[in-house]
């Protein structure tokens, strides 16, 4: 802190957070008034409120909506196990490599890229691997490679560690930049081998990242709609249940409550892994003052 | 040795990343001069799509929603930027990074759904036109907030001010107290501070959040499509209804388009920035 702001009036400080707090708020507020709205029995624009679950048993009792659960969870489950390993991996990678500009635009610019570009590119492109699949399959007689690029699951699950690699990528960069890669150095002249290093060592360090990363990926996954809907196929996510009714029905209540529950458990899970670390980085700073000046 | 230079198990994602990001999006320049088929398209070479873009209302489309996405980025620039510089200067080092977590809340709730409650808000007998004259600020409600250029405008910044403040902080947070500290010391007033230190040393960050902003304002069609009434349309929206009526060399040219503006900026951006700068904090 500058000495210019022990002389500054408090009220500035005031507005300034006043400022902030506005930002936060305007970014919700839609996010808020999705909840509202979905438990008024009469619906948007009415003139009365009276305080309802009904939309919400309406949701729950909606086969589709909950085939498409079923589907966008999958979907998830599948992305999981891929995703994670490889943000670890390019994460390492960057960190050895000397090239690192190469790495970070490979890694990263799938961020700048806009979701309808990236899926329309990506589906012409399984569109053409499937051609050529196809003819192989025709010519060498072997058929086992014939469906691998058939939209469906697998060109999904392709399109989304698309889009959520980065994000894995950036949060395990976060937490890594926190360790000391000497303890690796330690357990490797102790003889332990490199997997047993970075297993038994580094990655409880990093667990807490890692496990943040994983609610993200599963948080961006349910968000999703323009890559799935363009890669999916033949089935049904969440979002792309979300958005026809919003947009042949118009905004019908259950669309409001279904928002409002992806809203909230997104909103859960981030708060409780801000606390979380948040409690965690306390308890970590009163153990190394502990350390550094013993009383 | 498992953790070599050379282990290939490391490059796998990178791999991945060249088969299924790189590739796919260098392969759209040559889709588009592909030749459409009923359904499909055809090897072979012809400028018929880029002359269906250049020579009609789509290069319209395409510039006025350069316009509004630029509009954002203005807007973005100045709302976020003051509170990047506030949270970097008057919030205690170890809050910092909780307070801009806050900002990642809205980002982690479905766009779709933010952008989708935008419209009962901003409609004629939505919340903002209630509150403005209860408040007395209007006497009929205002239309323009939404199915407008507007609406547009108002859409992304919500969907996108994040990104405007994450970047600029990570800049911020590069650069060492001490020269706070001397400038203070040294009597510099606001606005030799903020036009001498704080934009020349944020600069890669407000870089690469403008071209966020700004390559995602001209490529998410969802946008347009559900606040900016008829006749608003961008890059996104026109990539998609050349898939949907089975153009395919049009959506891959809007889509070689888009990426020759978004390389090219951030080529220019690293040349001028080193955008690299801005993952030093965390690397």
């Amino acid at each position: 802190m500058s000495l210019r702001d022990d002389f500054q009036p408090k009220w500035k400080l005031f507005l300034k957070w006043g400022w902030l707090s506005f930002a936060v708020f305007i970014l919700m507020a839609p996010v808020f008034y999705t909840m509202y709205i979905s438990f008024n029995e009469l619906g948007f624009g009415a003139k009365y409120y009276v305080f309802t679950f009904q939309w919400y048993e309406n949701v729950f009792s909606d086969k589709q909506l909950i085939n498409a659960l079923g589907w966008t969870m999958l979907l998830a489950l599948i992305t999981l196990p891929i995703v994670i390993p490889f943000g670890l991996l390019s994460a390492k990678l960057y960190k050895q490599s000397t090239k690192k500009v190469w790495i970070v635009f490979v890694l990263l610019s799938p961020l700048f890229v806009p979701a309808d570009i990236l899926g329309s590119a990506l589906l012409v492109f399984f569109k053409n691997l499937n051609k050529f699949f196809t003819f192989i399959s025709e010519y060498t007689g072997i058929y086992m490679f014939e469906t691998w690029f058939d939209l469906g699951i697998m060109t999904a699950v392709i399109g989304l560690i698309v889009y959520t690699l980065p994000y894995v990528f950036v949060v395990v960069m976060i937490t890594m930049a926190r360790y000391r890669p000497e303890q690796t150095e330690a357990a490797r002249d102790l003889g332990a081998s490199a997997w047993r290093a970075f297993w038994e060592v580094e990655f409880p360090q990093i667990r807490a990242g890692v496990f943040s990363a994983c609610a993200f990926v599963v948080i961006l996954t349910f968000n999703e709609y323009t890559r799935t809907s363009l890669l999916k196929g033949g089935f049904d996510t969440f979002t792309s249940v979300l958005i026809s009714q919003m947009l042949n029905t118009g905004m019908s209540e259950e669309s409001y409550a279904m928002a409002s529950i992806v809203s909230l458990v997104a909103i859960v899970i981030v708060s409780v892994i801000l606390i979380v670390t948040a409690v965690r980085t306390e308890q970590l700073e009163k153990l190394t003052r502990v350390v550094k000046e013993p009383n | 040795m498992f953790i070599s230079k050379n282990n290939i198990l490391f490059k796998v994602p990178v791999i991945f990343m060249i088969i299924f990001f790189v590739l796919p999006l260098s392969l759209t320049v040559v889709w588009s001069v592909f030749e459409r088929t009923m359904f499909w398209m055809e090897p072979g070479f012809t400028l018929f799509s880029y002359e269906n873009f250049f020579f009609s209302a789509r290069l319209e489309n395409f510039v006025v929603s350069m316009l509004h996405s630029s509009v954002s980025v203005f807007c973005s620039f100045l709302i976020g930027f003051p509170i990047a510089i506030f949270i970097r200067r008057r919030v205690k080092k170890i809050a910092q990074h909780r307070v801009m977590l806050l900002f990642i809340l809205p980002f982690m709730v479905s766009e779709i759904i933010r952008i989708f409650a935008l419209r009962p808000i901003l409609s004629r007998n939505g919340v903002l036109n209630d509150l403005l004259i209860n408040f007395g600020f209007i006497d009929s409600p205002i239309s323009a907030f939404v199915f407008t250029p507007t609406g547009v405008v108002i859409g992304e910044i919500v969907s996108f001010l994040p990104f405007m403040i994450f970047s600029t902080f990570l800049a911020l947070e590069a650069i060492p107290n001490y020269i706070f500290e001397v400038c203070s010391d040294l009597g510099v007033n606001r606005r030799k501070m903020f036009a001498d230190i704080y934009l020349p040393l944020a600069a890669p960050g407000l870089f690469a959040g403008s071209v966020f902003i700004f390559v995602n304002g001209i490529g998410i069609a969802l946008i347009p499509t559900i606040l900016g009434g008829p006749g608003s349309v961008n890059a996104g929206l026109i990539a998609t209804q050349a898939i949907i009526a089975l153009d395919f060399p049009l959506a891959m040219a809007v889509s070689a388009i888009m990426m020759c503006t978004l390389m090219g900026l951030l080529y220019i951006g690293h040349r001028l920035f080193n955008l690299t700068k801005l993952l030093e904090p965390i690397s």
